[in-house]
């Protein structure tokens, strides 16, 4: 019997296919965080993740692992997940970047599936994009609250599930001109969008469900595309109508031949690799006072975002 | 160096049916791959891209190997990896299941005309493809005189996602 015995029904050869498998996983919050605590309990082997943030108090209402003596230490939230990562199953492989995913894409072109937990709308449209270059099926994740008349709100999110030759996000109305313009008239302004664990959970184990129909399915009713719309109001999740008007629709936004580095030079292949943004983490569960990230690195941090965010605009 | 390939599940059956198809006197049929290319993490990983079947009048009788491919052929194969810069891949099955081997055949022609593709494309890699029903092995050059590598994944991206070349 192994740990993993319960969950045999999704073939004989499911667990070594899960153990080879390698998930990327960009931004660990409320989506993010989620997602890798489930993928853990699934046996997935090996792990990319990335997120450039510290854990603040604010994200206590929803981040899986985040707890009050993280907050006071300003933890990483990569730091967050690998610790979960391992607890669940010491044998993962993680390789954790305190950084925007965008500095580390070359280690995520590895990726087998990329799952994004990103709230910004041009980060959604980069990650699809990334994603189509180098044939990854991307899962993105996204929720919201919106006040619809005063003291009232409505609860949404969607969890997508894309790939090479299928409908992008474009296609699907999740990347907009004008979601992309609001999101740059906003940019800068103080203050978190409504966020809360409960739809993130359920977006998040949608999304883990799909990665584990990609890998090991378990029935013959599966998709290489998926929308799932979240009513958060009425507690439904059901896939979106515009799925079937854009299915098997050729995608106008991507050129399905535009894939690989169209820089690429043979000569380049022996290139010492891009300065590290690892965290280097044992296996061993350590208390949180010994694994810690300084928080005057979080300035530098924070200077290196800002500027980031202007270089990707 | 781990090298890794990826394609398509629709452009795998295409590949299959293609090279599953007789021909009037060649024993195998042989097709070419172009895939462009992305440095990875201590590998390489080959995006396939376009598949060219070779034509029925494109193969010729040979003496010593029953039939062979003509230059026609390899013009066709380069000119579609010329522009953009695409690695060529020769591709061809041995049908059966389990991990397919070269033949000596393969081998040996190989390393006649691979090499060669460096002149008109020097900064991709080039290889050689074999199929069996579920599985694949490759082997590519890295240079016009360098060792070659085994390919040591083939993903297949589809509805599943599989480390085989054969399941759906």
């Amino acid at each position: 019997m192994t740990w993993l015995d319960r969950q045999s029904f999704l073939g004989p050869e499911s667990d070594e296919i899960l153990s080879q498998a390698r998930i990327g996983i960009l931004g660990l919050g409320g989506g993010g965080s989620h997602v890798v605590q489930q993928l853990a309990h699934v046996g997935i082997g090996h792990f990319v993740i990335a997120d450039s943030d510290v854990i603040t108090s604010t994200n206590l209402n929803r981040l899986v692992g985040g707890t009050q003596k993280s907050v006071e230490l300003s933890t990483s939230k990569v730091e967050i997940a690998q610790r979960l990562i391992k607890a669940i199953n010491p044998a993962a492989r993680v390789s954790g970047h305190v950084a925007n995913w965008q500095e580390v894409s070359e280690e995520l072109r590895s990726c087998d599936i990329i799952v994004g937990g990103l709230d910004s709308v041009r980060a959604k449209d980069e990650a699809d994009s990334f994603c189509r270059r180098f044939m990854i099926p991307y899962i993105d994740m996204g929720m919201d609250v919106f006040e619809t008349s005063p003291g009232n709100f409505l609860i949404s999110g969607q969890v997508v599930l894309t790939g090479p030759g299928q409908p992008c996000l474009r296609c699907l109305g999740i990347v907009t001109e004008e979601g992309l313009a609001e999101e740059a008239r906003r940019y800068g302004a103080a203050g978190g969008r409504p966020q809360v664990v409960w739809p993130n959970g359920l977006l998040a184990s949608s999304a883990v469900g799909l990665v584990i129909q990609m890998l090991t399915p378990w029935n013959e009713s599966r998709s290489a595309v998926a929308f799932l719309e979240y009513d958060g109001n009425r507690h439904e999740l059901r896939q979106a109508d515009i799925l079937r008007r854009k299915s098997g629709k050729p995608c106008p936004h991507h050129n399905e031949g535009d894939v690989g580095d169209p820089f690429f030079r043979l000569a380049r292949l022996q290139d010492s690799p891009p300065k590290s943004t690892k965290t280097e983490y044992t296996g061993t569960v350590l208390p949180e006072a010994e694994v810690s990230v300084a928080g005057n690195i979080n300035i530098f941090r924070s200077l290196k975002d800002k500027l980031l965010k202007t270089l990707f605009q | 160096m781990k090298v890794t390939i990826k394609i398509s599940g629709r452009m795998l059956d295409e590949v299959r049916i293609d090279l599953a198809r007789p021909h009037p006197f060649a024993w195998e049929r042989v097709g070419f791959l172009t895939a462009s290319a992305a440095k990875i993490p201590r590998g390489l990983l080959l995006l396939v891209d376009k598949y060219l079947s070779v034509e029925d009048e494109d193969y010729e009788q040979n003496d010593i190997v029953g039939a062979q491919i003509g230059s026609d052929a390899m013009r066709k194969a380069v000119q579609l990896a010329y522009r953009p810069k695409r690695a060529l891949l020769h591709i061809h099955t041995h049908g059966g299941y389990g991990k397919p081997h070269f033949s000596g055949v393969d081998l040996r022609s190989a390393d006649e005309f691979i090499p060669g593709l460096f002149s008109p494309i020097p900064s991709m890699p080039h290889g050689l493809l074999v199929l069996s029903d579920d599985e694949a092995s490759g082997k590519l050059w890295l240079g016009p005189q360098e060792k070659t590598v085994k390919v040591n994944e083939f993903i297949r991206v589809d509805l599943h996602l599989s480390k085989k070349w054969g399941d759906k």
